[in-house]
């Protein structure tokens, strides 16, 4: 069995800026692990600028970014840092008595650690989730896998689209789409103001424009097979009215993912496992990521 | 050969045409949808009942008994996951006991094994969560859970297998008598048939008068469902049966094989055939799930979803309702000439369908007369195999035959791309049809994550054909 001193899940911003800044700090044995077939996590969805200014001082867009990572981890390697990278591979559970299942194509593996990084990123909230009543058709998207959609796919969402969260993600994919041409009939927003950050508001909601719905929730689904309309309920005066879509998207917000932990929520964490980036508290921007997991990466090599 | 129409392609109908096909005889399975299993079946609870619910010496009751008896076999013959749970029937209110008394009785009645009262302190340890205000619970050790789309593939891959033709996309619209038999028509085609065999589910009456005058109707009302995660699979052990005060549906809460808790279910008055669920439906769901089980954390719901149930009523030739209140409640199988039709088969119609399987084709060759058993009929049929279920060494030596099985594709449920190639290759065309037969998309992030990949993958094998 193959033994790690240091086992890092997720090869995102926080995952491989760990790595490397674990193995300078002197650490040695460490294994990077994606279930991805490349390093970048959500980065690789990002194909919008925005990125990038607080670590680097400059602005680049996601996959950008991803590139910076990229080499960072290259030349880190081809100087000799001891870190072994393995893609296309997913951790399936870990153990407290410190192994690690890793299956990939081809091979099912267990693996001892020493320390584990937990960079694992984070879930959206589903529609789902919400119990929203209506029927379940198709054309409903989370704001990730539309952006999935556009960006690695080249799958088209629909034209007429209701936004559901008026957070970050959700106002580049309107952006997007009205860059495209299609139309956002609007963004619904349960809370009193626009929501994700104040560039992005000004930027993209303020400036094209965009009817923002607020104080309000989406309380019902029509459609048969595609979706038709959806049902908005105010939630103040209770007064409903029925949008006709032939797409909505839910930017509803993030959750950490810590699948792999079956530990309570109430129990303490064992010392060996640290949680970084997205899957340790969800970080508007990506250079806080990077700080973040430079800072441990350097704590865990001790 | 002599011919047999079966129409509709849900539990009932898959299993009549197993059982059918022990037989030498030619059988097609006509279904209007492009896959089993669409109908009332997908949604029912996936409960194996015992049979204490029905009233003792009925027909439907009968069937239920003798059906869930052989349930346990029958999930290792057709490879389906079949979990023994057992169930804790609770009711709270002034007669509480009064009412599990008497479904005690009708169990004694009926010879149903594995079932006694138990006193307070024993059932708030089978279920540490539940309401504890109870004197008694009724605890039936055999009732136990399946996938009921996991058990209709099952049904049809097996009958598949055994010669039975299945026609998808294929809606029956004329059945007419002919001198010997029908000619049964469909949008697309048209069939020859000495033997009908209608298990058309929520159109079963309207089916049967295609060529027969009404006599029963189905009145469809709605219900709701819940789905947690399977984060919860602790928090609830049996099967919870919660019995009403008063006239309305209880609650029930199923720990299914998947390791969800499946809560439900509803009834309310359907405008529609629509499986849309109601917020009023949903708001009762959740408000009897904090008074059964107060601590169940309902943020952990990770989907809601409806349901039709059928529920038949005698008519007279013009269709006029006879009795307009109560709603038939024992198995209705009406015989006409050759006509056969399961008309509004309610619960327990997972438990029974096998059963009725059985039965229908005694009835069938009571019609044909000598028909041969065949020699050569495979009972057995092979299910995917499921990642998630194996143990560890079981995967790496699997996974390493089978490289595919390695590389998971749906992260909530850990499917691999080996079992989704593998569900495609047995005939899944869609999203849908893949997750009914692999669980790919059913977890919590609701396919978000692995739907695009699966979809390239369809499409990839589209290319192929
Ligand atoms: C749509 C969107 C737009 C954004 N826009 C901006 C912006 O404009 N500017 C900005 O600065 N920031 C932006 N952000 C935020 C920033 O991109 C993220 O905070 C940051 O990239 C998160 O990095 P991470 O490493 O924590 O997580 P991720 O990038 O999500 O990485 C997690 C990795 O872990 C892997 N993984 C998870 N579980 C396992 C497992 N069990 N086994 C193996 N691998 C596993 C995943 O495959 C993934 O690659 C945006 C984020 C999103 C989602
Ligand atoms: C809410 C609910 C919960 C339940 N829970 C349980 C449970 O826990 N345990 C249990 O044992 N039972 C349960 N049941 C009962 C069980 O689910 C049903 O009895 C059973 O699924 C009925 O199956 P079916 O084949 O008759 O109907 P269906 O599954 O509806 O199949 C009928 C098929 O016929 C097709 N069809 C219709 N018209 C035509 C046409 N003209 N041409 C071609 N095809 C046609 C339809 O497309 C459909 O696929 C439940 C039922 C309900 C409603």
């Amino acid at each position: 069995m193959k033994e790690y001193k240091l086992l890092v899940i997720g090869a995102g911003a926080a995952g491989v800026t760990a790595a490397v800044a674990a193995a300078r700090a002197g650490a040695d044995r460490i294994c990077l692990v994606d279930r991805d077939s490349c390093i970048g996590g959500v980065l690789n969805q990002c194909k919008h600028s925005g990125f990038g200014v607080g670590y680097y001082g400059e602005e680049m867009s996601g996959t950008e970014y991803a590139k910076r990572l990229d080499d960072m981890l290259t030349q880190a390697i081809d100087g000799g840092a001891d870190i072994e990278l393995r893609l296309g591979t997913m951790v399936t559970k870990i153990t407290e008595n410190r192994h690690a299942f890793l299956a990939s194509q081809g091979c099912y593996e267990e693996v001892a650690f020493e320390k584990c990084l937990l960079a694992s990123g984070c879930r959206e909230t589903t529609l789902q989730s919400l119990c929203v009543a209506g029927t379940r058709p198709e054309g409903i998207y989370t704001a990730g896998e539309a952006q999935k959609m556009l960006n690695i796919y080249s799958r088209d969402v629909g034209d007429d689209i209701v936004i559901l969260g008026t957070g970050d993600i959700g106002q580049i994919m309107a952006r997007h789409y009205l860059d495209e041409g299609k139309n956002v009939i609007a963004m619904i927003e349960k809370s009193d103001a626009a929501g994700g950050m104040e560039r992005n508001r000004r930027n993209i909601i303020e400036k094209y424009d965009i009817p923002v719905v607020l104080r309000s929730t989406i309380v019902e689904v029509f459609g048969d097979s595609h979706i038709t309309a959806v049902k908005v309920r105010n939630l103040d005066s209770g007064e409903e009215n029925i949008i006709e879509c032939s797409t909505l998207i839910t930017a509803m917000g993030l959750i950490p993912e810590r699948d792999i932990l079956d530990w309570d929520e109430k129990k303490q964490l064992p010392d060996w496992l640290t949680m970084c980036g997205n899957c340790d508290y969800v970080h508007d921007i990506v250079d806080s990521v990077s700080l973040q997991a430079e800072r441990l990466g350097v704590t865990l090599a001790k | 050969m002599k011919k047999v129409i079966v129409v509709g392609a849900g539990l009932v109908g898959c299993f009549c045409a197993r059982a059918l096909s022990k037989y030498d005889i030619d059988i097609t399975v006509l279904e209007s949808n492009g896959d089993v299993c669409t109908g009332i079946s997908k949604a029912g609870s996936g409960i194996v009942y015992v049979g204490y619910d029905s009233m003792p010496g009925t027909l439907k009751s009968r069937l239920c008994i003798d059906s869930c008896k052989d349930f346990a076999e029958l999930c290792e013959i057709l490879d389906v996951r079949y979990k023994k749970c057992g169930s804790l029937m609770v009711s709270y209110g002034k007669r509480a006991d009064e009412r599990l008394s008497k479904k005690l009785d009708h169990g004694r009645i009926g010879g149903i094994a594995g079932l006694r009262m138990i006193d307070r302190e024993e059932a708030t340890a089978m279920e540490p969560y539940l309401n504890p205000n109870i004197s008694t619970a009724l605890f039936s050790e055999e009732t136990g859970t399946v996938n009921p789309w996991e058990l209709c593939i099952a049904a049809y891959e097996c009958a598949a297998n055994n010669g039975v033709e299945f026609k998808f996309n294929e809606s029956v619209c004329g059945i007419v008598r002919e001198d010997e038999g029908f000619k049964v028509e469909t949008n697309k085609d048209s069939y020859s048939a000495d033997i009908v065999v209608n298990c058309a589910g929520i159109d079963s009456d309207k089916v049967r008068e295609l060529c027969e005058k009404p006599q029963i109707r189905i009145v469809p009302t709605a219900a709701d469902y819940l789905i947690t995660d399977n984060s919860l699979s602790g928090y609830v052990n049996h099967i919870i049966f919660h019995e009403p005060e008063e006239k309305s549906k209880g609650l029930t809460i199923v720990p299914t094989v998947d390791g969800n808790l499946l809560i439900g279910a509803t009834e309310r008055q359907a405008s529609a055939i629509s499986t849309a669920t109601a917020e009023s439906g949903i708001g009762i769901l959740k408000n009897l799930c904090s008074e059964i089980m107060p601590e169940l954390p309902l943020n952990k719901i990770i989907r809601s979803y409806g349901c039709m149930r059928p529920n038949p009523y005698y008519v007279d030739e013009e269709g006029r309702l006879l009795e307009e209140k109560k709603s038939i409640s024992e198995l209705m199988l009406l015989e006409d000439n050759g006509l056969f039709s399961f008309i509004g088969v309610k619960t327990p119609g997972m438990t029974m369908a096998p059963e009725l399987g059985r039965y229908l084709t005694e009835k069938v060759l009571g019609v044909l007369g000598d028909i041969r058993e065949r020699s050569d009929f495979k009972p057995y049929r092979q299910g995917i195999t499921r990642f998630k279920d194996l143990s560890d060494e079981e995967r790496t030596s699997f996974v390493m035959k089978h490289p595919d099985y390695g590389k998971i594709i749906c992260r909530c449920e850990q499917v691999s791309e080996g079992e989704i190639r593998e569900a495609i290759r047995r005939g899944a065309r869609t999203v849908e049809a893949v997750k009914r037969r692999t669980s790919a998309g059913m977890g919590r992030c609701q396919g978000s994550y692995c739907r695009q990949q699966i979809i390239k993958m369809l499409e990839e094998a589209d290319e192929r054909i």
